[in-house]
């Protein structure tokens, strides 16, 4: 048995499942996995109630707004709960349908409005008329270029630092030139594809935090991320080439990505 | 009648303009005459009609083109499986004058359909594939449609044919009572031990005691039985021995036929056993169904081989559910294989590759029997990258973005290894990939026979 142990909770996989979360989820328990540590990880249904006091962290993911109206109301009941829970430092990441249910509401085209956790002081709404949201995104972060795929009706606003700079996309509200939000042990974005394979330091990020949320050791062991390197180089070369390679400088996963020859 | 002269009228008008013409008839002469599929079932002798969740449309075909070699058959076009598509087949084998020109019809019908249609149409036999649970069925979808095929079948006095290694349509058949042949694969062909490939327990649906398993083929076809209570696989009255290329069929009293597949993997030879043994029910003797099968010409992309120097298994993959069935089928193969994965993401492939991490590529990490992968595409790194988190080494996964190119050195490996080679594409890939595997099946075929003409 290793001496470090994470809980993780999904919270909805069977509402909230649109854009992969189980990526994500995997990623972050291979990451542990790579380096000795367990990871247990709680599938929160609807059917279940979510234990916040027993996890080190938590996963919000996005789905149609239906069944986020649906996760909004069961979040409705343990709303004081979150935002305890949040003002002690537990780490929640929050990713698209998600995040936004992390601020006061969200406003539906038909001008209804699904009420969320309130734990941000955040609001979104779809608008009238106004197009999706859709295509690749890149954003520059305080864990280097983060990137990935968004698809979103909502423009988000609101008064937290935000995750990222946009580089490549839309971002919050396709206006402002920023994406997510950061506040506390929270993150939140619309960055999906999923989120955290191709994001490895941002992953980290998060699990370091939740180790030491844990009151764990938030030592984590550099991992040979030379397929994601290859991965992220691709990715922005073929699919956002605008986004200056200079960028990539902060990057990490740079000097992998040059080291390592693509087998041929 | 106004309603199949409109149709037709339709149908007419639209061949006129090159346009399809699969679906669109039917909806419009539905809309004049609501009754029409009860008209047509008036004025046919009987109806087969194949239903299920994977293989329908495979063994539609199938069983269509050996029915054909007796009489004519009407039977509705490739998918074209819903109430539109079922008036449209009755309408392209009518006259003007309302004469049908086939007393037997042969159709696919959707599951959601089915009982819409069952009172209205002499069914004499009712041929159900399986029924299987798929990434939607997280609101239980699946008890929604095994209601759907059980109120179906109450409606008709039709004999089944069902699959005996599914305990779905096991289920199905103890609940119907009447007359009900079962075909299933031969027991000893089943594979035991990999038990991980079983995701979701299956569960009694007598008792609600998860089911266990002597051996399985793919998803939750195997030798089921339920420790609690005494739900159990039957005995099937046709047996199918696969051997790849061919497929036995074993009948009691009867002397076994060899069939050779038109279409290579497991969830094929489950389609041409069903086909087969609906026709042997209908009443057809070996004759028709061998050259049945030789009629068939597989759809591009579905387990579609090619005998290039090292033989090459291609299959599209869409979705995630779709992908799913492909990895199943081929970790279902027997013996070692090189797997290749490309991924596009343009239009029509979709743009988000967001769907990768929710297909089961973690079946394929599980399969020691793969020697080795190629991912290929614009996505091939973003593929290499799911294989890794599904826990395969990485010096075992080599990423070549052009798909010939991809193609090519992996039947330059297989060669050597001696394995086939098993190739998965999203759509944009697909047409190339043929054209330049047909080709390559042609100069192999050509090296072949000047090597022959060389030692002679
Ligand atoms: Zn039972």
């Amino acid at each position: 048995m290793s001496e470090r142990t994470l809980n993780i909770a999904h919270l909805y996989p069977d509402l909230l499942n649109l854009y992969a979360d189980r990526g994500n989820i995997l990623t972050l328990v291979q990451r542990l996995r790579w380096r000795g540590i367990e990871a247990v990880v709680h599938e929160v249904t609807h059917h279940d109630q979510p234990r916040l006091a027993a996890y080190d962290l938590v996963l919000l993911g996005g789905g149609s707004d239906r069944e986020q109206e649906i996760v909004g109301a069961y979040l409705a009941k343990h709303k004081d709960e979150f935002a305890r829970a949040i003002a002690n430092g537990l780490p929640v990441l929050a990713i698209c349908g998600g995040y936004q249910l992390l601020g006061a509401y969200y406003q539906l085209p038909d001008g209804r409005k699904i009420p969320g956790l309130d734990v941000l002081d955040m609001y979104t709404s779809a608008g009238t008329g106004l197009p999706r949201l859709i295509g690749n995104v890149a954003i520059e972060t305080e864990y280097g270029i983060v990137l990935g795929f968004e698809n979103h009706g909502g423009r988000t606003v609101h008064h937290h630092e935000p995750l990222g700079k946009v580089l490549h996309g839309h971002g919050n509200d396709g206006e402002s030139g920023f994406e997510g939000v950061h506040h506390m042990n929270v993150w939140g974005t619309y960055i999906h594809g999923p989120l955290l394979p191709k994001n490895p330091q941002f992953a980290d990020a998060v699990l370091a935090t939740a180790l030491a949320y844990a009151g764990h050791s938030p030592e984590l062991e550099p991992l040979a991320d030379d397929t994601e390197a290859l991965a992220r180089r691709a990715f922005l070369s073929r699919r956002m080439p605008d986004v200056n390679l200079s960028h990539l400088t902060n990057d990490s996963t740079t000097e992998h990505a040059k080291t390592t020859q693509q087998p041929s | 009648m106004l309603g199949i002269w409109i149709g037709k009228l339709v149908t007419w008008l639209l061949r006129m303009r090159g346009m399809d013409a699969t679906s669109f008839p039917g909806k419009i002469a539905l809309k004049v005459s609501p009754r029409l599929i009860a008209w047509f079932g008036k004025r046919l002798e009987r109806v087969i009609v194949v239903t299920g969740t994977n293989g329908k449309t495979t063994t539609t075909s199938l069983l269509a083109a050996m029915m054909q070699h007796e009489e004519p058959v009407i039977t509705n076009h490739k998918g074209a499986n819903l109430v539109q598509g079922i008036a449209t087949a009755f309408l392209q084998h009518t006259s003007w004058t309302g004469r049908l020109r086939a007393k037997t019809a042969v159709l696919e019908v959707d599951e959601a359909t089915f009982p819409r249609i069952a009172d209205s149409l002499p069914i004499v036999l009712i041929i159900v594939t399986n029924v299987f649970r798929d990434q939607l069925d997280r609101y239980g979808e699946l008890d929604v449609t095994v209601e759907k095929l059980f109120t179906a079948i109450r409606k008709t006095d039709a004999c089944l044919v069902l699959n005996a290694d599914d305990p779905i349509c096991r289920n199905l058949g103890l609940r119907a009572s009447r007359k009900t042949f079962y075909y299933g694969m031969s027991r000893d062909t089943a594979r035991t031990g990999l038990r991980r490939q079983m995701r979701d327990g299956q569960f009694c649906m007598n008792c609600g005691h998860e089911l266990t398993y002597d051996g399985f083929w793919y998803g939750q076809l195997g030798l089921y039985r339920c420790p609690a209570c005494d739900f159990s696989r039957p005995h099937p009255e046709f047996i199918g021995v696969y051997r790849g290329k061919s497929l036995t069929l074993r009948e009691q009293e009867v002397p076994d036929i060899e069939l050779t597949m038109p279409v290579q993997g497991l969830y094929n030879a489950y389609n041409v056993l069903a086909a087969a043994s609906g026709a042997r029910v209908a009443g057809l003797w070996a004759g028709p169904i061998h050259e049945g099968l030789a009629d068939y010409n597989p759809p591009d992309g579905r387990m579609q081989t090619f005998d290039t120097a090292a033989p090459v298994t291609l299959n599209l993959v869409k979705n995630p559910t779709g992908c799913d069935s492909v990895i199943q089928a081929i970790t279902s193969e027997p013996g070692q294989k090189l797997v290749v994965i490309g991924i596009n993401d343009l239009a029509a492939d979709g743009r988000d590759v967001s769907w990768l991490w929710d297909a089961d590529f973690e079946l394929f990490a599980e399969d020691e029997e793969i020697v080795s992968f190629i991912t290929s595409g614009f996505r091939a790194e973003d593929m290499a990258l799911r294989l890794k988190y599904a826990g395969v080494d990485t010096s075992r996964i080599r990423i070549i973005e052009d798909m010939d190119e991809a193609v090519a050195a992996a039947i330059e490996s297989a060669k050597h290894q001696h394995v086939p080679v098993f190739a998965i594409c999203t759509y944009t890939l697909l047409h190339k990939t043929v054209h330049n595997l047909t080709a390559k099946a042609r100069e192999n075929e050509r090296a072949n026979a000047e090597y022959r003409a060389s030692v002679s």
